[in-house]
C-alpha cells in the first residue's frame, strides 16, 4: 500500500521537475536573456546592446519629465541644436554653426540634411515649435525658461535666431541639456498625450518597443545624419535592485551596468570579465545648516561645525573610497569651480573656539535630517557622533523623501543631508538656485542662506557674456560662500558603470547621460 | 449557487467604493507634495505651483474625491499616472500579467511541494522524514525573500549559471523567482496539510475504512485528503491573494515588472491615481479569489454546497 503512495508522490515530483525542465528549454539561437544573435559567416556577431539602469524612465517626451532614467534613453532618440562634449565644451549638432548677434540674441544655422524617424524634414519650424512647447512645460520649462517666446524668428528654414528675456551667459549649455531637444511638430500632434511612449526624434536610435516597468527596445536610424551607429539595436532595462544589476553584468545577461555601488566595485574590478570605468560626476554631495533658525543663523556655529567633522573620514568610511571630499559647491569637472579652497580640515580645539566665541560652548540640541539613504543615514550617524566633542546633542530624523523634500522646503529643519547634480556643466545651474536668496526653500536654497553681495555676484554672473568676467564672478561668490559656510561641502561623486570586456567605443558623460553612439562588440 | 455567485458579485461594489474611500483619504494626508516630487528638488517654485494646479491638487479633499468618484462611474475613468500621463488602467494592466504569472507559478510551487510533503509527513508522524520536513517547512517560514532571492542568484545564477539572474521574458527567466515566492507559502502549506490530515486520519470513518480492507492509498488519497483539504485550500487561497498584491521584494530583486513594484514607486513617487487604481485592483482581485476559494469549497465538500443559497 505504502509502496503506491510512494510512487504516487515519486511520480507528483517528477512531473513538476519535468514541467520545469520543458519550461526551462529554450531555441538554441537564443541567448539565456533572449536577444538574437546573428550570423555573420562561420562566428555570430552579437547585435544587441544590453544596458541597464536603476530606474525605468517616466516618459520619453523630453518636455515631460526631468529624470536622470528618461534622459540616458531620449538622449539616444533626440538630438539638441547644440551639445556638449566630454570635456563640456560646447559643439554642434543640429546647428552646424550659431554667431552671437547681439546680448540677447544667436543666430544658429541649421544642418540641412536631418530626418526625422518619421521621414519628415527638420527645419527651423521645429525648433520654434519645440521651444515654444518646452516653455509651457511644468517639468523642464525653467531650463529654456530665459528664452523670450516673441524672440524667436524663423529667418529661413534652416536659420533661426533666438532671444532670451534678459542676456542669459550660460544659453547655450541649456540648449544643450536633453529637455532641449528638438521634437517634430507632426509627431508631437498624431502622438497626443501618448507621445511619451511614442516618441520620433532626429538621433541614431529609433524608438521600438516600451514594456513598462522592465525594458526600452531601440533599434539604429540608418538615415542618422553623422552616420549610422554601430551597434543594431539598444535595450535599457531597468533594474532597481543594485546588486542585482551588478550580478546580471557578471553573469552576461547585460553588457553595460550603471551605476555601480560602492561596495559591489572591488567585485567588479576583481572579474577578468568585466571592465570597471569610473569618472567624475557633477554631483555635488552637502550638509546643509539652517541658517535662517537659531544657533545655525550665526556664522561661527556654521564654522566649528565644519571644523568639528572629519570629512575626510566620511568619504573614505561611507562612500568606501568612491568619490573625492568636495572642497567647494562645484565639483572640479564644473567650468569655473574654485578649486583653490582652503578646506576646513578636521581641528577640534578650532571648532570649541568658536563655539566658545558663539557663547555657546555647552553647546546645545539639534536634529539633523536625512531621507531613507543608507549613506545618508550613515554620515548622520558619523556626524552624531563627532559633534559629541563640541558638546552638540545631535538627533538623527529620517524620513519618507517627499515629507523632506516638503520640510526642508518650509524651514522646519536644522541640518540635513542632500546632494545637487550641475547637470548643464554651468556654474549658474550649480550656484544659482542653491545660494541666491530669491530661491529659499523650494527652489533650491533649502539652507535659507542670504548674503547680498553672492546674490549679486550671482546676478552679474548670470547676465555677463565675457567668460572672464563671468569667472572671476563665480570664483568670488565660491570664497565668500565657503567662508560663510551655509554648507558643509561633502563629496564629489563618481560615475561608476560596469561593462563586459567585449563592449567597446565607451566613453563616460559628467553628467551621467552617456552616449553609446560609438560603442561597438570587439 | 448562482445567486449566490452574484450576490457576492455586488458585495463587490461596496468593498471598491470602501477601499477607495480609504486609501484617496491616507493618500491626501500623507505629507509630500505630488508636484514637487514629480519636479524634483531643483524646479522652480513656479513650476510647482502650476503642476498643482493642472492636476487640480489645490482643490479642497472632498472635491478632489467627487470628481474620482464621478469619473470612475461616469466615464469608467480612474485618471492618468502623475508621471508617466498613461491611463491608469494601461499602467496596471501592463504590468499584471507578470504578476499573474509570478503568483500562479508562485503557488504552483507552493502546491506541489506543500502538499505532497504535508501529507507524507502526516501518515509518518515523527519519522525522519517528517521532522526534517517540518524543520525545512520552519526555515521555509522564517526565512525573508529578499535574503532567499540573492542567495538562489548567487547560486544558480553566478556560480552555477543555470538560470538568468533577473527579468521575466522566457519560463527561463521564471525559475529563480518563482521558487522564491513559492517557498514560504510552501512552508505554510506543510504544515496546515499535515496537522488538517492528523485530525482527519484518527476520524472514526477512517477507521472504518481501513477496518473494511480498504488499500491504504485509497483511505489517503480519497477519504482523508478530500476532507483535509477545506482549510488547505483556504491557505492557497489566502497566499495567492496575497502573491497578486505583489510580491514587492521578489519584484524588485528580480527586476519583475509587477503590479507590487509598480504601487511602491508610485507611492514614493506620490503618483496618487496609480496608488488608488493598484490598491483598488489588487483588493478586487482578493475578493475574487476569495470567492473562487469559497465555490472551490462546495466541489471539495458538496454539503457546503447546500449553504450556498
Amino acid at each position: 500500500m505504502f509502496k503506491s503512495k510512494k510512487l504516487l508522490v515519486l511520480l507528483s515530483m517528477v512531473l513538476v521537475f519535468a514541467l520545469f525542465a520543458v519550461g526551462c528549454s529554450q531555441p538554441a539561437d537564443t541567448t539565456p536573456d533572449g536577444d538574437t544573435e546573428q550570423p555573420a559567416g562561420d562566428v555570430t556577431v552579437k547585435d544587441t546592446l544590453i544596458v541597464a539602469q536603476g530606474g525605468d524612465p517616466a516618459s520619453l517626451d523630453p518636455h515631460a519629465t526631468n529624470d536622470q532614467p528618461s534622459a540616458r534613453v531620449m538622449k539616444h532618440i533626440y538630438n539638441t541644436l547644440v551639445t556638449q562634449n566630454q570635456q563640456m565644451e560646447v559643439v554642434p549638432a543640429l546647428a552646424e554653426s550659431w554667431e552671437v548677434i547681439d546680448d540677447l540674441t544667436y543666430e544658429f544655422k541649421l544642418r540641412q540634411d536631418v530626418k526625422f524617424h518619421n521621414g519628415e524634414d527638420f527645419t527651423a519650424n521645429d525648433v520654434k515649435f519645440t521651444l515654444l512647447r518646452a516653455k509651457e512645460s511644468n517639468h523642464i520649462g525653467h531650463i529654456v525658461g530665459a528664452i523670450d517666446p516673441e524672440g524667436i524668428e524663423i529667418i529661413d528654414d534652416y536659420t533661426i535666431r533666438i532671444s532670451t528675456e534678459k542676456p542669459f551667459a550660460p544659453l547655450l549649455a541649456h540648449l544643450s541639456h536633453t529637455a532641449s531637444s528638438i521634437l517634430n511638430e507632426k509627431a508631437v500632434t498624431e502622438g497626443g498625450e501618448d507621445y511619451g511612449q511614442n516618441p520620433v526624434g532626429t538621433g541614431p536610435f529609433k524608438f521600438v518597443n516600451w514594456v513598462t516597468g522592465d525594458s526600452i527596445e531601440l533599434e539604429r536610424y540608418d538615415g542618422y545624419h553623422d552616420g549610422p551607429a554601430k551597434m543594431a539595436k539598444v535595450t535599457f532595462r531597468a533594474i532597481v535592485e543594485n546588486t542585482t544589476r551588478t550580478i546580471e553584468l557578471e553573469t552576461g545577461g547585460i553588457d553595460i551596468a550603471y551605476d555601480i555601488q560602492p561596495q559591489d566595485v572591488s567585485r567588479v574590478e576583481g572579474n577578468s570579465d568585466l571592465n570597471l570605468i569610473r569618472g567624475e560626476s557633477f554631483t555635488t554631495g552637502y550638509i546643509g545648516f539652517n541658517a535662517a533658525k537659531k544657533p545655525f543663523d550665526d556664522v561661527r556655529v556654521r564654522q566649528a561645525i565644519n571644523y568639528a567633522i572629519d570629512i575626510d573620514s566620511i568619504v573614505e568610511a561611507v562612500f568606501q573610497g568612491v568619490g573625492t571630499p568636495a572642497k567647494g559647491p562645484l565639483g572640479p569637472n564644473v567650468w569655473a569651480s574654485h578649486q583653490g579652497l582652503e578646506p576646513y580640515g578636521y581641528n577640534v580645539e578650532k571648532a570649541k573656539e568658536l563655539m566658545a566665541e558663539a557663547g555657546l560652548a555647552d553647546g546645545f540640541k539639534t536634529t539633523i535630517w536625512t531621507n531613507e539613504n543608507q549613506q545618508r543615514m550613515d554620515i548622520s550617524e558619523i556626524i552624531q557622533n563627532q559633534l559629541r566633542a563640541i558638546n552638540i546633542d545631535v538627533e538623527v530624523k529620517v524620513m519618507e523623501w517627499g515629507a523632506y523634500l516638503d520640510g526642508t522646503a518650509a524651514g522646519e529643519h536644522d541640518m540635513f543631508i542632500l546632494g545637487w547634480v550641475t547637470v548643464t556643466g554651468d556654474p549658474d545651474y550649480g550656484l544659482y538656485a542653491l545660494f541666491h536668496s530669491a530661491q529659499h526653500g523650494a527652489a533650491g536654497n533649502r539652507t535659507f542662506y542670504t548674503n547680498t553681495r553672492v546674490d549679486e555676484l550671482l546676478d552679474s554672473a548670470r547676465v555677463e557674456t565675457d567668460p572672464s568676467m563671468r569667472e572671476k564672478f563665480y570664483l568670488e561668490a565660491q570664497e565668500i560662500i565657503r567662508n560663510d559656510a551655509p554648507w558643509i561641502f561633502n563629496n564629489n561623486g563618481e560615475n561608476i558603470d560596469g561593462l563586459r570586456k567585449n563592449v567597446k567605443g565607451y566613453m563616460q558623460h559628467p553628467a551621467g547621460h552617456h552616449y553609446l553612439y560609438n560603442v561597438y562588440f570587439e | 449557487m448562482h445567486k449566490y455567485i452574484i450576490r457576492r458579485l455586488l458585495l463587490l461594489i461596496p468593498v471598491m467604493l470602501g477601499v477607495t474611500f480609504i486609501i484617496f483619504t491616507m493618500m491626501y494626508f500623507t505629507p509630500g507634495d505630488p508636484a514637487r516630487i514629480m519636479l524634483g528638488e531643483s524646479a522652480p517654485e513656479s513650476e510647482v505651483i502650476k503642476l498643482r494646479e493642472d492636476l487640480g491638487l489645490n482643490d479642497p479633499y472632498l472635491v478632489q474625491f467627487g470628481r474620482y468618484i464621478k469619473n470612475a462611474v461616469v466615464h469608467q475613468d480612474i485618471g492618468r499616472s502623475y508621471t508617466t500621463r498613461r491611463p491608469v488602467v494601461d499602467e496596471i494592466m501592463a504590468r499584471f500579467p507578470a504578476t499573474l504569472k509570478l503568483a500562479a507559478m508562485g503557488a504552483f510551487v507552493a502546491v506541489a511541494l506543500g502538499i505532497p510533503t504535508g501529507i507524507i509527513s502526516a501518515t509518518k508522524q515523527y519519522s525522519l522524514f517528517d521532522n526534517i520536513a517540518m524543520v525545512l517547512a520552519l526555515i521555509g517560514v522564517s526565512m525573508p525573500n529578499f535574503w532567499q532571492g540573492l542567495m538562489m542568484m548567487l547560486v544558480f545564477s553566478v556560480y552555477l549559471g543555470w538560470f538568468p539572474a533577473s527579468g521575466f521574458t522566457s519560463p527561463k527567466h521564471w525559475v529563480l523567482p518563482a521558487l522564491t515566492i513559492g517557498t514560504s507559502s510552501a512552508a505554510i502549506i506543510t504544515r496546515m496539510t499535515r496537522s488538517s490530515m492528523l485530525e482527519v486520519i484518527r476520524q472514526d470513518y477512517i477507521r472504518t475504512a481501513r477496518a473494511k480492507g480498504q488499500v491504504e492509498s485509497v483511505v489517503i488519497n480519497q477519504h482523508a485528503l478530500k476532507n483535509a483539504l477545506i482549510p488547505v485550500i483556504t491557505v492557497i487561497g489566502l497566499q495567492f491573494g496575497f502573491l497578486l498584491g505583489g510580491a514587492v521584494l521578489t519584484e524588485t530583486i528580480f527586476a519583475i515588472p509587477g503590479v507590487g513594484r509598480l504601487m511602491i514607486e508610485s507611492i514614493f513617487r506620490r503618483d496618487f491615481p496609480i496608488v488608488q487604481g493598484a490598491v483598488l485592483f489588487i483588493a478586487v482581485s482578493f475578493s475574487i479569489v476569495n470567492l473562487f476559494v469559497d465555490i472551490l469549497y462546495a466541489f471539495v465538500d458538496p454539503r457546503i454546497k447546500s449553504q450556498y443559497k
